[in-house]
């Protein structure tokens, strides 16, 4: 069908057959769980001596998620970046394709940060990305909105990964910079009708960015966190969009997804978008319990994103350690709200504080 | 009273007298303090400027200041004068903790290992993920809590370490 594949395996059982397809293969391999998908119990086995103890936590884990154990290989691309193309596909033959999304930040094979259009992605990649993901959906007759997955290695080498047969977490970027409403193309599809719209009729323009936010501690591994949310506010403004299931007072338990809110920037281009969203995020407070903002915020400004030069590693090359630099007068107040927080907590004790008008009026004074 | 206060990686000493007067590393500073929510948020004005300050979470500290993440630790100065003369920073029992119910799959290490910082001590299932939970500090392993398959609750100390 001339898509090029990276170098894998039919789904296996045995983990000795496994382990010979490893070496023929070439390490490092990934396991993948054949019933699976959304990266959940992918693992990277670097060398054959860590091969069995990465097989048997692999098929525990596929089994926990999916219900059965069968894994198949394949060969682990380094310095990739993951690059998945929209396409529309209607009951009448039809299929468009809308434009790629650069997926590239991830933890655990789960995205992050997803852009369009993908910083490294050329018009002729592009197209050839868009024509390959046609042909799949073609090919399998297939009927509904959905995602060509690609590992684009450097130089536009491109590795066909899968298809996501459904509406993604981050199909908003795709809506933000063509302006078509997905989910309402699916309902048409799904009653018979064909698309309103041929390829040459789709428009992208200016650039849009996705943030995950999600309950897991990113100066901990990015380990899920529960707990009762105590305080949210969402940011708002131009260009910005946040799909959210947030509210004060709820609790976020353990049994579920760690995804929260997606806060989506549109801009002109991609540095409107890029400052847009910094500042939808300094905007938003998440309290109660931790979350991943913290990333977010420090991903915004970090070189390799500025930049757009970015691949699957951006999340393992983060150093969690680095603070942002803080004014004098920010600390003043950071240390004395650490204070008050620590006394409110421990002694419930009120603090003496005096609200005088003086007070008061200073504080309006700084608002004007 | 007598704090010394980290932010990330600065040390600010803060001194508490009544009346709301306070000094910062010394130095008297005007501050107009409001709780905007119980425990939760503050709105400081310092030199005529307006912060705006949130605890994300209590334990560890972490602060949203300005839309900054802060991570800070108050030692207050009963506990400044328990730790004079000890040489160097603290040094003692450290608990790895379930960040959250689960079950656990795997303990990596036994009483008695030594491990660095970050070390996976463990793997918890939950959130429909295998999550590696990382030693808080280098240090001898002197208690394994919990044993492989245990449903734990969070908060459940799973492993202590004497840190270096």
């Amino acid at each position: 069908m001339e898509v090029p594949v990276a170098k894998g395996t039919e789904p296996l059982r045995d983990a000795v057959a496994a382990r010979q397809a490893a070496k023929e293969i070439g390490y490092p391999v990934l396991l993948k769980p054949a019933g699976g998908g959304g990266g959940k119990g992918m693992r990277v086995v670097a060398r054959d001596e860590g091969f069995d103890a990465a097989w048997r936590g692999a098929t525990g884990e596929a089994t926990a998620a999916f219900g059965q154990p069968a894994l198949y290989l394949e060969r682990q691309i380094m310095n990739a970046r993951h690059v998945e193309m929209q396409i529309l596909a209607d009951g009448h033959g039809t299929v468009v394709w809308l434009g790629e999304r650069d997926c590239s930040i991830q933890r655990r094979h789960q995205k992050l940060i997803e852009e369009s259009p993908g910083p490294s992605v050329t018009e002729e990649l592009r197209a050839k990305l868009g024509a390959a993901a046609v042909r799949i959906a073609k090919r399998a007759g297939y009927v509904n909105a959905g995602t060509v997955e690609f590992l684009v290695e450097a130089y536009g080498q491109f590795n066909f990964l899968e298809v996501n047969t459904r509406l993604q977490v981050e199909h908003p970027v795709t809506e933000m910079v063509t302006g078509i409403d997905l989910v309402a193309l699916q309902l048409r599809i799904a009653g018979g009708e064909p698309l309103p719209f041929t390829q040459d009729q789709i428009e992208r323009r200016g650039a849009a960015i996705e943030c995950r936010i999600t309950a897991e501690d990113p100066f901990a591994g990015f380990v899920p966190a529960s707990g009762r949310v105590a305080l949210v506010r969402e940011p708002a403004g131009p260009g910005i969009r946040v799909d959210s299931a947030l509210f004060s007072g709820m609790t976020v338990p353990s049994e579920y997804d760690s995804l929260l809110a997606k806060v989506i920037a549109f801009g002109g281009n991609r540095e409107e978008a890029v400052g847009r969203m910094r500042r939808a995020l300094e905007e938003m407070r998440v309290a109660g319990i931790p979350t991943s903002l913290p990333f977010h915020r420090a991903a915004l400004f970090e070189q390799d994103f500025v930049t757009g030069r970015y691949d699957t590693d951006f999340v393992a090359r983060w150093d969690p350690k680095k603070g942002p630099d803080l004014p004098d007068g920010t600390v003043t107040a950071g240390a004395l709200a650490a204070v008050l927080a620590m006394r409110s907590r421990g002694e419930r004790r009120a603090v003496p504080v005096a609200d005088p008008a003086w007070g008061r009026a200073g504080r309006e004074d700084a608002l004007r | 009273m007598r704090y010394e206060v980290t932010l990330d990686d600065r040390l600010v000493r803060v001194e508490l007298a009544d009346h709301g007067r306070f000094t910062i590393d010394d130095r008297a500073v005007a501050a107009d303090i409001r709780e905007t929510v119980r425990g939760r948020q503050w709105s400081i004005t310092v030199d005529g400027e307006s912060h705006e300050i949130t605890v994300v979470t209590h334990d560890p500290l972490r602060l949203d200041v300005d839309g900054h993440d802060v991570r800070a630790t108050v030692v207050d100065e009963r506990a400044l004068r328990a730790n004079r003369g000890a040489a160097g920073t603290r040094s003692g029992r450290v608990e790895l903790r379930a960040p959250m119910p689960g079950l656990l799959k795997a303990v990596h290490v036994k009483e008695g290992d030594r491990v660095a910082a970050d070390a996976p001590l463990a793997t918890l299932e939950a959130m429909k993920m295998e999550n590696e939970l990382l030693a808080p500090s280098a240090g001898r392993i002197v208690k394994v809590g919990a044993a492989a398959g245990a449903k734990v609750e969070a908060g459940a100390v799973l492993i202590v370490i004497a840190s270096d």
